[in-house]
């Protein structure tokens, strides 16, 4: 069953009387249940991709259907419900918010529209950090954390709400090998135990060979899938 | 709501220094709204408690003479009415039983006064002379303790005269003056006592005898030419002159009628003052707002990121503006509290005669307005950083 499903996606950005096509029709289609990476050179369109994927970019032209919803002309208020509830996002750097501990930051996502954390949230916050092996840092703010660990850290908070789908973008491209290799672990593991569909964009062959599909770009469209 | 509260308030704790000074400065801004309001409301209540301590707050005076359109002959004349009789109360008994119902006076008195000419061997002066009870000497301001030498009685043929007075005539105490009316009455009267008001008016040209020995003086018998009222608090005299005058059918005149120089004094007063307040509100404004769109900038890509996971704009609005009325209402508080500590330290300074050297009124110093004000203006304040943060694209700031 596909979770989301991307047709004839084009993007195009305009500089004055310049018009730059990133995105010329990609068509896409991510399983419930996969690890899916994707790949490519600098340039070739696959953060622009993932971004249009978690809906902080407007496609030019295109449909996207995530779980069966239409994501195309929502208003910014539902927009912003979808990505709260059902999207997970994990950037190349961390973004962790510097002034909460490791526990207020996994739980932001929930928080916030419920307007507080409740304790069925710092359950479910625990029990996350206890499943990146962070149980014991969960009072530290970030400027304690190693690279990796909020590199964790923020893994955890993408899977609070029980995303659909998780969204990586880079996210061991400022990690060590050691570090890239458990946090890669752990989303197959979250993957495996939970069911969580990941779409991973990667530079790193390594990362993309762990994965059950590879989605390989190159000038604006799907060059090959595999 | 509870926890964007929560998050403004990690904001502002998240960079001690900042936040004390930010805070010290809107503090600073509101004890200068403090002081200026105390220094303005006290300088208006010494004016008016100066002016208002030593004279009536209504009189009411026999109304004027109407000019009528009289007929003579052929042509039409506009004249007074005239009995050929001094204006005065008659029935100023009945007055003062009406004035004794009203509980904001607490002094009413019924004086004669008019011009004499004060004749002492060969020197003369023209003297004012105010007619009254004896034991309401002191009923509208204080002669008793004024009195440098003598007595302060007026009973009989006994008269109390200004210091300037008898300096300038050189009547001494016990001395015997003559006393002539515009009316052609005549007496002779004994100086009893000296005082000193340090009013010049009253110093230099007012002789105070009592009402019966002012009777003869200007053929009134039994009618006086008008009654004092002193009320518990001054600025009610307006309106209860407005209301007495119609109930006695009297002109009734408010004291700020009289002192309306010192009226525009205080309006102009005022208005400075308010030009000052504001001064002192804008800074704030642009204080709050200046610090809070930095620590809008600074956080774009926290924010970024909070918006990437579906929060919404709303949310990061609120943020800003808890920060704002934070800063504004600790702000304020605080300030209000230096403030009042302040003015209070200003007020208990004085001179070498036990008068304050600035005539500050530290409970006038408009704390709730400045708290109100300042919180209200600090919200304000924040709401262009506040937009500025909620219109922040999450991807753009990701991606810085």
């Amino acid at each position: 069953m596909s979770v989301m499903v991307a047709k004839d996606i084009v993007k195009s950005f305009t500089n004055g009387d310049e018009i730059t096509r990133v995105l010329k029709g990609v068509d896409l289609s991510l399983d419930a249940g996969e690890v899916v990476a994707l790949e490519g050179p600098s340039g070739s369109g696959k953060s622009t991709l993932l971004s249009i994927l978690g809906l902080l970019l407007t496609p030019t032209s295109g449909s996207l259907i995530l779980d069966g919803q239409s994501l195309i002309g929502l208003n910014e208020k539902t927009v912003s419900a979808i990505r709260n509830a059902r999207l997970g996002f994990v950037f190349q750097f961390h973004h962790l918010l510097p002034d909460f501990s490791a526990l207020e930051n996994v739980a932001f996502p929930a928080a916030a529209p419920a307007g507080g954390i409740s304790s069925q949230m710092k359950v479910r916050a625990a029990m996350l950090l206890e499943r990146v092996g962070l149980a014991d840092r969960r009072d530290f703010r970030p400027s304690r954390l190693s690279g990796g660990q909020k590199q964790r850290v923020a893994i955890a908070r993408a899977l609070m709400n029980k995303p659909l789908l998780v969204l990586a973008d880079e996210p061991t491209g400022n990690l060590d090998r050691e570090s890239s290799d458990q946090v890669l672990a752990l989303m197959r593991e979250i993957n495996a135990s939970e069911g969580t569909t990941f779409l991973i964009c990667t530079h790193d062959r390594s990362v993309a060979g762990r994965c059950d599909r590879r989605i390989h770009m190159l000038d604006g469209k799907v060059e090959r899938v595999g | 709501m509870r926890f964007a509260l929560k998050v403004a308030l990690r904001y502002l704790g998240s960079n001690p220094l900042q936040s004390g000074l930010l805070l010290l400065g809107v503090a600073l801004a509101v004890v200068a709204f403090v002081f200026i309001t105390a220094l303005i409301q006290g300088l208006a209540l010494f004016l008016i408690a100066q002016t208002t301590g030593q004279i009536s707050h209504i009189n009411l005076e026999p109304p004027t003479r109407v000019a009528r359109i009289l007929v003579d002959g052929t042509t039409l004349t506009e004249r007074p009415v005239s009995s050929g009789q001094r204006l005065q109360i008659r029935h100023w008994q009945r007055a003062l039983a009406i004035i004794a119902r009203e509980p904001d006076v607490i002094a009413a008195r019924p004086i004669i006064t008019g011009n004499v000419f004060l004749l002492r061997g060969e020197a003369a002066a023209t003297v004012s002379v105010q007619g009254l009870r004896p034991d309401e000497l002191d009923a509208i301001s204080s002669i008793s303790s004024k009195i440098i030498a003598g007595r302060p009685r007026i009973g009989g043929g006994e008269i109390l005269i200004g210091a300037r007075l008898a300096e300038d005539l050189g009547l001494r105490l016990g001395r015997p003056v003559t006393l002539r009316s515009d009316r052609g009455g005549q007496r002779l009267f004994s100086i009893a006592g000296i005082y000193e008001t340090g009013i010049g008016s009253l110093d230099e040209r007012v002789a105070i005898m009592s009402l019966e020995s002012a009777r003869p003086l200007f053929d009134l018998p039994t009618g006086v030419t008008a009654i004092e009222i002193k009320l518990s608090d001054p600025n009610l005299a307006v309106d209860l002159a407005t209301q007495l005058g119609q109930q006695t059918n009297l002109k009734a005149t408010p004291w700020q009628e009289k002192n309306r120089s010192l009226q525009s004094a205080l309006t102009a007063q005022g208005r400075t003052g308010m030009l000052i307040q504001s001064f002192a509100l804008i800074s704030i404004i642009i204080g709050v707002s200046s610090a809070l769109l930095l620590s809008s900038y600074r956080r774009r890509a926290e924010i970024g990121i909070m918006r990437s996971f579906g929060v919404s704009r709303g949310f990061v609005m609120v943020i800003f503006v808890a920060q704002g009325v934070m800063i504004g209402a600790i702000g304020a508080g605080l300030g209000c509290g230096l403030g009042f500590f302040f003015v209070s330290q200003l007020a208990s300074i004085k001179d070498a005669t036990g008068a304050q050297i600035l005539p500050v009124a530290p409970f006038e110093g408009g704390y709730a307005a400045a708290f109100i004000l300042t919180t209200l203006g600090a919200a304000l304040a924040s709401i262009l950083p506040a937009r500025a943060a909620a219109s922040i694209d999450p991807l753009e700031a990701i991606q810085q």
